[in-house]
Parts: structure tokens; C-alpha cells; sequence
């Protein structure tokens, strides 16, 4: 009986005007979308290369002599994703370049073709088109699924048969489902199509397996809003009642909710200020200078010529690493408070199925904040790899002091690291190393969990409202 | 005729159950967002008035002319509570140097917020109230056809127009209901906090958005009127009404910038550092022919000199110096800073043609999103609110002629930049009993030009008419189209 209700359903959706409607804007929003994202990843992809490769040849540059490579300044820029197609995660808007050398490194930046006075937009990614467009119409196809029923009268008619209401409830919430999925699902295989003839990225075997289990969570997400409205048009008579509350929830939770977290950070007055950290680092640089004294005698005074007498170069090579260590940190904490303005955002502003869908496709898609968060990490690593090679490579130098220190002229001049040429091959390059599949899904699994939460939820909510629901 | 179709409509759209969930809604959004919001523009005063204190202290610390970099900053408007617009993106400080001159820039703020979006008061008439407008009207003429009253009340000697202008009344008299209460709590609750004071301008600009937000609804109105005198039943108007106010909210502002990014894309910023490189250059060899030409040269001696901090604004300065180094030092002021003010403005003219193309693609983004009534309501409500981007080049402009005002009064005081306390307050005695340690006295800077910024009234009203035109044409328009189909309607 319940796959004749199914059955029911379906057909009767898919002669409908507005399932006509849906397919042409959803085929259009996924086309629109993949077109325009095999555009932009051609130019990323190039722009990348040509950087990365300007970077390379730099360092190549600078390994003509040992001490050269640790004052070059290296720009990592964040590698163009195919998954992005499915979650961009807001990267167009998040730093992109990350300079540095192996003393220090500044704030990531946002460089390259981007433009500071437009406003943000939501790329057409999925996770745009399923979030925002998809759930308002999973809503429109099932406010008047029960009150709507009812108004026709066919709702008793059903009913008065031998079959339970839960298997009513079940095969309209399944016809619903495998009709928004039908123009979900070509719409996606129109955007795989587009991207996979265009040639443009390359997705390897690891990604198709990401993209399943993202279009997974996608209608694990739409079936919550499915619920919503169903358990909404059981609890009312007439479907235009329904329609309205549906309406102001969806607004509510899609749209306002996620906007709140850009406020609650900035409320809190822990929101970090660009003046106070130039005003720390100026305070911090003249504490250190003012004391030169305590990292030996005569540290504040040096001359490029060594045979001076009024040099310390131990003293200098203690003072000078004490001051970058200590700008550092304030550039760290710094940086920290700025995530951490994002992350609470995000987190309290967590019971919006909205926000958490995004999280979770972010997550296993590898984009997005954490992997902005992820790369920096990365990278830290890189720097206290190339430290340790360019250390190693320098006790292989007799002639030279073996101090390390951020102080480019005075390193050179003294030979406080070796001027030997090294082997480039050797020396350690940035390589962003992608998450693996079990690591993506473990970022993902509270989210997962939450949705599943929703779903439970507004099927239970559905279930008894329905129960009760006067039929005549 | 209309009157009474219109007072009967009014009480009876008043009464719905959709009518009070929007409103009650949309109440209280306006009290959860309004106290956040104004709290944020706390903060943000706050952070203002620290740095504008800080700026003075600073200056108060200036030992000799060329450490004079104060930098201007804007104060936060309180209408951005309303609409937030470019606020948050770009940059609200300009510094004053003599070898650069100030221009738009991005702000140094915190790049991982940008995940979330724009967040205002007016989301709240944007979504809210635009919704509950198309719920009002998207059964107006169809449902009353489906439920039979529409042939009774054209049976009589009520003619077809009088009861389509009686439902347009109605409607937007019941809106204005809305929209009003919302406004009024919204500014009630802005006034009750501490911090906030509006001047007479601000109250002109506030009316001007009640204004606004009052065509918009009522072109929202307007446009499920439009599809209930279409559709034969309520819900095809309805889901019709749908599609379009997703479109006009969502869609369309999104794919605008879209479009605008593929359009017309933008160069990357390095493109611009080699034209730059080589006025630098030029620069130099313009400073080698006017040494020539000057005639004087350089002196060789004792160049022993010391640097201290403690300049202002976290310049050093010379405390103690030679004869030599003085001499050669005038000489590279003297010639040197003329010219590095004059290169400035050549910088800026490049500087320029990269910020023209970045400005063409927003304007092209700006016209695409026109398209929207949600659009043009939000062009107006930032530009009333002086968040959009005219208000801030506004603002750098001012910059600009404060920055000139200051260079004149530098020039003034070191005659041309030829006297020594433009770069070290060491006099003719002083230089005898060298080195010095103790620190130099400030200077008197009490005739230093001050800087005074006013918003532009006009400037901004010229922006806005134009897009409250287009609404309200749109309103006209929609209404035409209306009445033309309503006219031939089948009633039975």
C-alpha cells in the first residue's frame, strides 16, 4: 500500500506546475554554476602555477648561497580545489597568500584579482543551490502535503481505508523525496558533466567519493526542511496558513540565523583591532631594545665589520630572536582571536540546520576556514623543516659562527651562517597535502550527527501531530 | 466606491492569522537585531574615540616636522544599524604622509568573517516584510475568485477599477501598518540606548528610509497583485510570487557580482608595481638633475649621528648630528621632499587606474542587480545610511585637502623644507656639545590646521532619487499591468 501512496505522489508532483517551475530553475542554477566555475578554475589554476612556480624560481635563486634562504621570502598561495564546486566555503573571501620566511611570517593576506569594494556574494556552489533554493522548495511542495489534502477532501478518502496513518505519513515523505531528488539529481549530473568534459579539473577517485557523501548529507539536510513541512501542515487546517509559517521559518533559519554570527563576535568587545596590534609590536620592539643589556653586553650595538670590538654576535643573535619571538606571538595571538571571532560565530549560531549542512560539506569537501586553519598549520610545519635543513646544512661549514638569527645584513656580513652554495634539490619545497578521506569525514561527523538530530526530531513531531489530526 | 471596498479590505486583511505572525515577527527581529546591532556601533565609537585620542596624544609627541602622520579616521555612523552596506569591507582610516597620498583601501579587518553575510535592520524589510507583502496580496483577486465573492461584489454597481484600486488602498494601508510599527520599534529602541544622539540630518535621513522601505513594500504588493490578477487559481500566483521574490532576493544580487566578476574581470594588483618601479626611478633621476642644477653638493666629514625613538606616531628622529650631516641631509630635503611630493600624486594617478577598474566592475555588478526592487532598496538604504562606497571616497577626499593643508603648513614652517627642524631638533650650540641623550622638546603645533569632516547631503540625495524612481516606476508599472489583465478577467 505505501509504495501506491508513493506512487500517488509522485506522479501527481511531477505534473505539477511548480515542479515544471523548480526543474528549469534548478537545471539553470546548476548549469549557471558549473559553467562558471570551470571559468574561474582555469584562471585560478593559472594564476596558481604562475606564482607558485615565480616562488620556486626565487628560491632556487637564494640557494646559491645557504644564509640567502632563510631571509627569502616565501609566498604560499592556497592551491585552486575541483571541489569547490561542490562547497566553496566563502574562499573567495578568506586570506589566500601566506608570506613568510624561517623567522617569522605575516598575516595571510588576501591578494591576487580580488575586489575589495564588492559586496560578498555566495558563489553558486551545491551547497548554495541546496541550502538556499532547494530546501524553499522542498517547503513548497509540502505545505499543503496534509492541509491541502485535507481541503481537497481526498485526505478522509485515503484514510478510510485499512491502511495506518504512519504509512500515509511515510509515503508522502518519501514521494516528496524522490521528487525533489529527481531535478537534484540531474541537476548535479549536468554540473559533472560540464566539469568533467571541460577537462578543466582533474578529480581524482578520492574526490568522487567525497562528492557522493556530500550529495549523502545534501538530502539528509532536505529532508529535515521535508519534515518541517509536513509537520507544519499537520498542525494546521488550511495549506495558505501553513505556507505562511513555513515561509517565515525558512526565512529565519536560512537566511537570518546564519547572518547572526557575523554580530555575536563583535558584541562580545573581543574583537581583535588591527591599531592595538601595530601599537604591541611597537611596544614589545622598544621594551627589548630598551633592555638590550640582559642578552649580553653591548647586543644593541653591532657593525657589519666583525673585527669591530664593540660586537657581541652571540648576544645580538639572542636579542634579535628574542624580538621575533615575541612579535610573533603577538602576531599569533592575534591571528587567534580572529579565528576564534569566526569559529563562535559559527558555533552558536549552530541550530540552524543552514549553518551545520554548510559546516559539513565544508568539512568533507576540504575547503573553506579550517582549511585555511589547516594549511597555516602546514606551513608552520614547513618553516621548522627548512630551519632544521638549513641548521644541518651549516655545521658542514667550518668558517661559519652557526648562528641563526633574523638579521639579514649582519648574517651575511659576519658569515653567521655559511655562504656555501647547497644542492636545490635537497631543499625542503611547500607541499599542501590534502586530507584524507577518514580524516574529512571525522570533521564532519557531529554535523552529521546533528542533521540526523533534526531529522529524528521533526519526524517525531510530524508523526504525532498527524496522529491527531482531524481528517474532516 | 473605492472607500468602502478599501476599508472593508483593511479590516478584513487586518484580522488575518498571517497578517499577525508577519508582524509579530517581524517585531521581534526588530527587538533582538536593534540592541545587538547598536551595541556593535558601541564597540565600534569606542574603538574610534581610542584611536582618535591616541592620534592626538601622538601629536603631541612630535619633535620635528617630517614625523607629522596623523591618520584621520571616520566616525562610525549610527545608521548603519539600518543598513550595513560596505561598512565592514572597507577601510575607515586614512594616514596623512607627504610621499603618498591617501585612497580607498580594503579594511584590515578580520578576513574570517567574511563567511558569514551582511547583517542589518534591514534584512527585516528586505525578507521579512517583502514576504508577508506577497502573502497579503497573492490571493487578493484569485482567491476571492475561488471563493465566489469576487462575482457577487462585480455584480453590482461596482465598477472593475474601483475594486482594483480599493484592494491596492487596502493593501498598502495594511502594510504601511507593518512597516510602520516595525520602523518605530526599531528606532525607539536604537534612541533608549546610551551613546546614541541623532542630529537633524540624521532625522532627514531616517525618513527618507521609512520612505523607502514603504515603496519597496509596496512594489512587493504590487507584484503578487500582479500575479493574482493573472492566475486563474491562488496557488499557481502564489507559487508564482515565490519563484520571483527568491529570484529578486537571492538570486539576483548573488548572480549580479557574479556576472560582473566574469564581465569585467579585474588585473591583478602586481601588474600596476612595475609601472610604479619605474616612476621611482624617475624619481631619482629627477633628484640627480635638480642637485646638478642647484649647484650645491654634498660635504665629506664626521657623519656620526643617533637615532632615538620616541618621535611621535612611531617615527625616530636625529638627536644628535654633525655640521656635515646636516648640511647634506638640508640638501636632500630641500630638493628631495618637493619632489617626492610631486611623484606622490603621480602614484596615485596609477594607483588610480587599478582602483578604476575595481570601481567599473561594481558599478557594472551595481546596474546588473537593478533588476531587483530588493536591490534598489538596498542601494538607497546605504547610501541614506553613508555606508556605501561614494560616502567613503567622500570622506578620502576630504582627506585629501587636509593632506595638502598640512604639506602648505610644513612648508611654511621649514621654509620650503630647507630648515633643519624639518628632521632634527638640534640647534647650532647643540651640535657643539654632542652626543645628547635627553629627549627634545615637542613641538608647538597649536596652528596646525584641523581636520572637520561633514557628510554630503546633497551628494547623497542626487544618489538616492534616482533609485526611488525606479521603484516607485516599478510600482506604477506592475499596477498598469495589473489593471489591463484585471479588466479582462474571467470572474464565474
Amino acid at each position: 500500500m505505501i509504495r501506491q501512496i508513493i506512487h500517488k505522489e509522485i506522479l501527481e508532483n511531477l505534473l505539477s506546475f511548480r515542479f515544471i517551475l523548480s526543474l528549469v530553475l534548478i537545471l539553470l542554477l546548476f548549469a549557471v554554476g558549473g559553467f562558471v566555475f570551470v571559468g574561474k578554475y582555469r584562471q585560478q589554476s593559472s594564476d596558481y602555477w604562475e606564482k607558485t612556480n615565480e616562488n620556486l624560481g626565487g628560491l632556487k635563486e637564494q640557494s646559491r648561497q645557504l644564509y640567502r634562504l632563510a631571509f627569502y621570502r616565501q609566498n604560499i598561495w592556497r592551491k585552486p580545489k575541483p571541489l569547490a564546486l561542490c562547497a566553496e566555503g566563502f574562499e573567495k573571501s578568506l586570506p589566500n597568500c601566506f608570506t613568510f620566511d624561517i623567522f617569522s611570517s605575516d598575516l595571510p593576506e588576501i591578494k591576487g584579482r580580488g575586489n575589495f569594494t564588492l559586496s560578498h556574494f555566495s558563489n553558486i556552489d551545491w551547497a548554495f543551490i541546496v541550502s538556499v533554493i532547494l530546501s524553499f522548495l522542498a517547503l513548497v511542495f509540502t505545505y499543503d502535503s496534509v492541509s491541502g489534502e485535507k481541503e481537497d477532501g481526498t485526505l478522509r478518502q485515503v484514510l478510510a481505508n485499512t491502511i495506518p496513518r504512519h504509512e500515509v505519513l511515510l509515503g508522502k515523505y518519501l514521494g516528496v523525496l524522490l521528487t525533489i531528488g529527481i531535478p537534484l539529481f540531474i541537476g548535479l549530473l549536468v554540473s559533472l558533466i560540464i566539469v568533467v568534459v571541460s577537462n578543466a579539473a582533474v578529480i581524482s577517485g578520492l574526490d568522487w567519493l567525497k562528492i557522493l557523501s556530500i550529495v549523502l548529507v545534501s538530502f539528509l539536510y532536505l529532508s529535515i526542511f521535508i519534515l518541517l513541512g509536513m509537520f507544519v501542515s499537520g498542525r494546521t487546517a488550511y495549506p495558505a496558513n501553513s505556507m505562511v509559517i513555513l515561509l517565515l521559518i525558512w526565512v529565519v533559519i536560512v537566511i537570518l540565523i546564519p547572518s547572526f554570527g557575523r554580530i555575536i563576535s563583535e558584541v562580545s568587545g573581543k574583537a581583535p583591532n588591527p591599531a592595538e596590534l601595530e601599537r604591541k609590536l611597537a611596544e614589545v620592539s622598544t621594551e627589548i631594545w630598551s633592555n638590550s643589556e640582559r642578552y649580553g653586553e653591548r647586543a644593541g650595538n653591532a657593525s657589519g665589520d666583525l673585527s669591530w670590538p664593540g660586537n657581541n654576535p652571540p648576544a645580538r643573535a639572542r636579542l634579535k630572536n628574542a624580538l621575533t619571538d615575541a612579535q610573533n606571538q603577538a602576531r599569533e595571538d592575534h591571528h587567534n582571536k580572529m579565528l576564534a571571532q569566526a569559529f563562535t560565530g559559527r558555533s552558536l549560531t549552530c541550530f540552524s540546520p543552514t549553518v551545520i549542512y554548510q559546516r559539513a560539506s565544508e568539512a568533507v569537501a576540504g575547503t573553506g576556514i579550517n582549511r585555511c586553519v589547516n594549511l597555516r598549520e602546514q606551513i608552520k610545519e614547513y618553516q621548522a623543516n627548512l630551519k632544521e635543513y638549513i641548521r644541518s646544512k651549516d655545521t658542514e661549514d667550518p668558517q661559519s659562527l652557526h648562528l641563526l638569527f633574523p638579521e639579514g645584513y649582519l648574517v651575511g656580513a659576519w658569515r653567521a651562517i655559511s655562504h656555501n652554495p647547497v644542492d636545490f634539490a635537497t631543499v625542503p619545497k611547500f607541499q599542501e597535502r590534502d586530507l584524507a578521506m577518514g580524516q574529512s569525514l571525522k570533521l564532519a561527523i557531529w554535523d552529521i550527527g546533528l542533521l540526523a538530530l533534526f531529522n529524528l526530531v521533526f519526524f517525531a513531531a510530524a508523526f504525532v501531530s498527524f496522529l491527531k489530526y482531524d481528517v474532516r | 466606491m473605492i472607500w468602502k471596498i478599501a476599508k472593508k479590505e483593511f479590516l478584513l486583511n487586518l484580522m488575518t492569522f498571517k497578517f499577525a505572525v508577519g508582524t509579530i515577527l517581524s517585531m521581534v527581529l526588530m527587538a533582538v537585531f536593534v540592541p545587538i546591532l547598536a551595541k556593535a556601533y558601541q564597540e565600534r565609537l569606542k574603538v574610534y574615540d581610542q584611536n582618535v585620542a591616541y592620534n592626538e596624544g601622538e601629536l603631541h609627541k612630535v619633535v620635528v616636522y617630517k614625523n607629522i602622520t596623523p591618520t584621520i579616521y571616520r566616525q562610525p555612523s549610527v545608521l548603519a544599524v539600518f543598513s550595513e552596506g560596505l561598512q565592514k569591507q572597507l577601510g575607515n582610516s586614512a594616514t596623512i604622509q607627504y610621499n603618498e597620498v591617501p585612497e580607498i583601501n580594503a579594511a584590515a579587518a578580520n578576513h574570517y568573517l567574511s563567511i558569514f553575510s551582511v547583517f542589518d535592520a534591514s534584512l527585516i524589510f528586505k525578507i521579512v516584510i517583502s514576504v508577508l507583502a506577497l502573502l497579503l496580496a497573492y490571493d487578493a483577486i484569485s482567491g476571492e475568485r475561488e471563493r465566489g465573492t469576487l462575482r457577487l461584489m462585480l455584480s453590482n454597481t461596482a465598477a472593475r477599477y474601483q475594486v482594483l484600486l480599493g484592494k491596492l488602498l487596502a493593501g498598502l494601508l495594511v502594510l504601511v501598518v507593518a512597516v510602520t510599527i516595525a520602523f518605530v520599534l526599531g528606532l525607539v529602541i536604537l534612541l533608549c540606548l546610551p551613546m546614541v544622539d541623532l542630529a537633524g540630518s540624521d532625522w532627514i535621513r531616517i525618513g527618507l528610509m521609512y520612505l523607502a522601505s514603504l515603496v519597496l513594500t509596496a512594489t512587493m504588493y504590487n507584484l503578487g497583485l500582479l500575479f493574482s490578477c493573472l492566475a486563474k487559481r491562488s496557488a499557481i500566483s502564489l507559487v508564482l510570487g515565490l519563484f520571483l521574490w527568491i529570484i529578486f532576493a537571492v538570486v539576483i544580487p548573488n548572480a549580479s557580482v557574479y556576472l560582473a566578476t566574469q564581465i569585467r574581470p579585474v588585473e591583478p594588483e602586481d601588474k600596476i608595481n612595475r609601472q610604479i618601479a619605474s616612476l621611482r626611478r624617475d624619481a631619482q633621476r629627477e633628484f640627480v638633475t635638480e642637485l646638478k642644477r642647484s649647484g650645491r653638493s654634498y660635504m665629506s666629514g664626521d657623519e656620526e649621528v643617533s637615532d632615538v625613538s620616541g618621535g611621535g606616531f612611531g617615527h625616530g628622529y636625529l638627536r644628535s648630528t654633525t655640521e656635515t650631516h646636516i648640511h647634506n641631509e638640508l640638501i636632500n630635503c630641500s630638493i628631495g621632499v618637493p619632489i617626492k611630493i610631486k611623484y606622490a600624486d603621480k602614484y596615485a594617478e596609477v594607483e588610480y587606474g587599478y582602483l578604476r577598474g575595481l570601481f567599473d566592475q561594481t558599478r557594472l555588478a551595481n546596474n546588473i542587480s537593478r533588476s531587483s526592487p530588493i536591490c534598489l532598496y538596498e542601494n538607497v538604504m546605504s547610501a541614506l545610511a553613508g555606508t556605501d562606497m561614494a560616502s567613503v571616497q567622500h570622506f578620502i577626499d576630504a582627506v585629501k585637502t587636509h593632506r595638502k593643508d598640512i604639506i602648505e603648513y610644513m612648508r611654511s614652517r621649514t621654509n620650503n623644507f630647507g630648515l633643519a627642524i624639518f628632521f632634527t631638533p638640534c640647534t647650532e650650540e647643540e651640535i657643539k656639545t654632542r652626543p645628547r641623550t635627553d629627549d627634545a622638546p615637542p613641538l608647538d603645533l597649536r596652528d596646525l590646521p584641523q581636520f572637520s569632516y561633514k557628510g554630503d547631503m546633497a551628494a547623497t540625495l542626487r544618489r538616492v532619487v534616482p533609485d526611488l524612481a525606479f521603484l516607485i516606476l516599478a510600482n506604477v508599472l506592475f499596477f498598469a499591468v495589473s489593471f489591463a489583465a484585471f479588466l479582462g478577467y474571467d470572474v464565474r
